[in-house]
């Protein structure tokens, strides 16, 4: 059996005076039609490695060691001095080898159709393709990766299209001339679990059509053991293990896959709760209705439909649902960044206006809020020391002591104190969003998604301090997620949200044992498990 | 796991690498700084004595002239010396006035959005549509011309670029997470907008006024060849160079001398400002990282 994509001894460095090695003597093999799982974390190189292969590193790296062979033609030899031009690269891109990119959001033309972005693909390699056989085959292909009325919706801009569906309109570009290899990179990270797994049905079954390989970039070992016939683990610029998929995932070899595996969310529920009865509840929220105004019309979008919730003293409480189900809403109301239309907030036992204007300081901070995004969270031009003294500044409060105290409370010692934002990792900066949080000693803590941008392994140890902080003060949790695994390691109580309403709710264990509504269950079906069902066509193929 | 746009903190530099323009750059206005500091301290400055008996005299001539009289006698270096001063000083006097009218419009016009932001939106096109130099004239019409009036004017005219960048930077930095986050805990708009809206949009307020400088020192000279601005006996490039038409058959240095020290100037600051865009741009544009 040939090899697609042969990859020897890759080295990848950064430009200038003292160059950082990136990718570190890797090697890689693809075979073809089968599929090959790159995993790893931030940093580990695996998106580099594969962005190499089709001449696309990033401005300010290079290669300097290794071979790459596409398809029998020699990209790159460093020792034999190859280098493959532009011209050839361009050949081969497309053509040999597709991209699918991770954020469908980003990788397409906001200002041109849909069907044209598609038609523009297809005209790369077929210049002599006229407009409107170039039209019709961008339709074809829509319909082919499940576009319905491809026809219609190809005039259409994409702006008007889901995740889901630009996802599927890149893949219709990836295979717009059937490459042996396709390359997709986190294909499904932005997209809804139920989304995901659509995406990566709709890419087994291209696969079973054209016979292309495909290899899958990602961190999600789950993904990964539903997807893939080999899998290769990547770890600070290495390969560290290789082997057929199900092999490993029952017996690793290597010490990084298995704290690997051992990081993943554990698929059983938290010891009994801590609560606080005698304590008043850190949340009743009741009936809360929320409304957006949105230009051009004339009634408003109502994202949270009469939602109750209720959080004891100490207790977790998760809010799941997929993306634009209302649930971030029903956390910006239960805050006041987005004031309720209607409904009541009693946070700690204090009754609180809906809008966050109308709240003394003091009411203000009874309940907190750890944000999604580490990066947008933290202020760049201020210290981590700056960054949790503020809110003590704003309430002039302000002690040496206790900022250093909450940093060690969150795991960070004083070394840290005079780093900005950008010399941390993201786990720690969430750990400086938890600690600013945690500052004010609220009642309850509002955690929006907060490790859903974190690798697996921060993943754990950002949930395990949660976990303790709450023990330790008594908190509150309000977990908003969209990932239900997450979910089931940290939550006593779960509550199911669906176009703005809840579906269900129920303590933790019974949602994941018994789930009554229908939603509940293809939310469950769908998260990739390391025991999931496997979408690969062909057998395992031992190494 | 999202990479997301940083606003980085423009002005933190990495490695200061000067480019070989920025020290073409750095030596052309050095050049005219230092002129400007230096010959007042000179034995015989003298910008406005006249000795009609000595006008006219050529360049490296005369000792007591080193480059030369003008048709009054007057001498030129103690001249041109004064009025690189002075237009300078209005240049930059008009820059920062622009520079803090157009910022802070369009920080408010960002944060608060809604009705203030439409408002201030219509002040700036109307800012816009005016030509500032006709402005200037028909004003001068009814009042004598000066040095305060011209910046005056021009003091209030010229902002709408500042207003206009710092007003979507503000827009940005209201929807992050970082500036919602003090409201939560009880902080009011004055400490978020002098916390963090402030900060992280000078270094672009500074950025443009970086490369206004140039611009505003050729308007204000072409507004002083015109006699609008600084007013005899007190010297100007403008009006130097007005002078000195005359006589540019004849002592072509009058009007040479006064352009050569202006496009020093102007050439320099434009140099060093572009050393300074580019490499506050990398910091500015920088990705959060690489997954």
């Amino acid at each position: 059996m040939s090899a697609v994509l042969r990859i020897e001894n890759l080295r990848i460095e950064t430009d200038g005076d003292t160059p950082r090695t990136l990718v570190d003597g890797v090697s890689l093999r693809v075979d073809r039609g089968e599929s090959l799982g790159v995993v790893g974390e931030s940093g580990s190189g695996k998106s580099l490695t594969m962005l190499a292969a089709l001449g696309l590193l990033p401005v300010g790296t290079r290669i300097t060691g290794g071979r790459i062979v596409l398809d029998d033609h020699v990209l790159v030899d460093v020792e034999a001095g190859v280098w493959a031009g532009e011209r050839e690269l361009r050949a081969r891109r497309g053509r040999t080898a597709a991209m699918v990119f991770q954020d469908p959001m980003s990788s397409l033309d906001p200002l041109r159709a849909v069907g044209a972005q598609v038609a523009a693909a297809v005209r790369v390699h077929a210049p002599r393709l006229g407009r409107r056989a170039a039209r019709e085959r961008a339709i074809e292909l829509l319909t082919s990766v499940g576009v319905r009325d491809a026809a219609d919706r190809a005039t259409t801009r994409p702006h008007q299209w889901s995740g889901g569906m630009r996802q599927r309109a890149m893949i219709a570009m990836a295979i717009a001339h059937d490459p042996l290899l396709l390359i997709a990179d986190e294909p499904t990270t932005a997209l809804d679990v139920t989304v995901q797994a659509q995406v990566m049905d709709l890419l087994a079954e291209v696969r079973e059509r054209t016979g292309s390989a495909l290899v899958l970039i990602t961190h999600d070992l789950g993904l990964v053991a539903e997807n893939s016939d080999r899998l290769s683990v990547m770890h600070q610029g290495r390969v560290v293990e290789t082997g057929a998929t199900r092999m490993v995932l029952a017996a690793p070899a290597e010490d990084y896959t298995r704290r690997l595996m051992a990081a993943m969310p554990a698929e059983q529920e938290r010891a009994t709760p801590d609560m606080r009865t005698g304590q008043a509840d850190a949340l009743v929220a009741e009936n809360i209705v929320v409304d957006y105004r949105v230009s051009g019309r004339t009634t408003p979008v109502r994202a949270v439909d009469g939602v109750s919730v209720r959080i004891a003293a100490g207790e977790t409480v998760a809010v799941v649902g997929e993306s634009g189900c209302g649930k971030s809403s029903l956390a910006k109301a239960v805050l006041g960044i987005h004031p309720a239309a209607a409904g009541t907030v009693v946070v700690g036992g204090v009754p609180v206006r809906s809008e966050l204007a109308g709240r003394t300081a003091a009411e203000r901070e009874l309940a907190q809020i750890v944000f999604q995004d580490p990066y947008s969270a933290l202020d760049p031009r201020l210290t981590v020391h700056e960054l949790v003294a503020e809110p003590l500044r704003i309430r002039r409060a302000y002690d040496r002591a206790t900022v250093a105290a909450l940093l060690a409370d969150v795991g960070l010692d004083e070394s840290y104190a005079k780093r900005l934002p950008g010399q941390l990792s993201g786990g720690q900066r969430q750990r400086v969003g938890i600690a600013r949080a945690l500052a004010l000693r609220p009642r309850l803590l509002v955690l929006d998604e907060p490790v859903s941008a974190l690798d697996v392994s921060i993943q754990a140890q950002v949930l395990t301090l949660l976990d303790t902080l709450q023990r330790e003060h008594g908190l509150g949790y309000l977990f908003i997620s969209h990932d239900l695994g997450v979910v089931r390691s940290i939550a006593d109580r779960v509550i199911v949200m669906q176009h703005g309403r809840v579906v269900e709710e129920a303590p933790t264990a019974q949602i994941f044992s018994d789930p009554q509504h229908p939603f509940t269950r293809e939310l469950l079906a769908a998260v990739p498990r390391l025991d999931g069902p496997r979408r690969t066509a062909r057998a395992a193929i031992a190494s | 796991m999202t990479t997301s746009l940083t606003l980085a903190p423009a002005l933190v530099v990495r490695r200061w690498r000067p480019r070989p323009g920025a020290i073409v750059g750095a030596v052309m206005l050095g050049t005219v700084l230092l002129l400007t500091a230096m010959v007042p301290l000179l034995p015989g400055y003298d910008p406005m004595g006249q000795d009609l008996r000595g006008a006219l005299l050529a360049p490296f001539t005369d000792p007591a002239h080193p480059l030369g009289t003008d048709a009054l006698g007057r001498d030129l270096l103690s001249r041109i010396a004064l009025a690189s001063a002075v237009t300078l000083g209005m240049t930059v006097l008009i820059v920062i006035m622009n520079a803090l009218l157009g910022s802070i419009l369009g920080i408010l016009a960002g944060y608060y959005g809604g009705r203030l932001e439409a408002f201030i939106t219509l002040v700036s096109n109307v800012t816009l549509a005016m030509p500032v130099v006709l402005l200037l004239i028909a004003i001068c019409a009814v009042l004598r011309p000066s040095a305060g009036l011209t910046i005056l004017v021009l003091g209030c005219t010229w902002w709408v670029g500042y207003a206009r960048v710092t007003r979507n930077i503000a827009a940005t930095l209201r929807r992050q997470d970082f500036v919602v986050s003090p409201l939560t805990q009880g902080a009011d708009s004055v400490w978020v907008l002098t916390r963090h809206i402030l900060p992280n949009v000078w270094p672009h307020t500074l950025i443009i006024a970086a490369t206004d400088i140039a611009t505003i020192v050729l308007i204000t000279s072409s507004l002083e060849y015109l006699g609008l601005g600084v007013q005899p006996p007190v010297p100007s490039w403008g009006a130097m160079i007005f002078d000195g038409q005359r006589h540019l058959a004849g002592d072509p240095w009058l009007a040479l001398l006064p352009g050569l020290v202006m496009l020093l100037a102007v050439g320099g600051v434009q140099f060093l400002s572009q050393q300074f865009t580019a490499e506050t741009r990398g910091g500015l544009l920088r990705k959060g990282g690489m997954r």
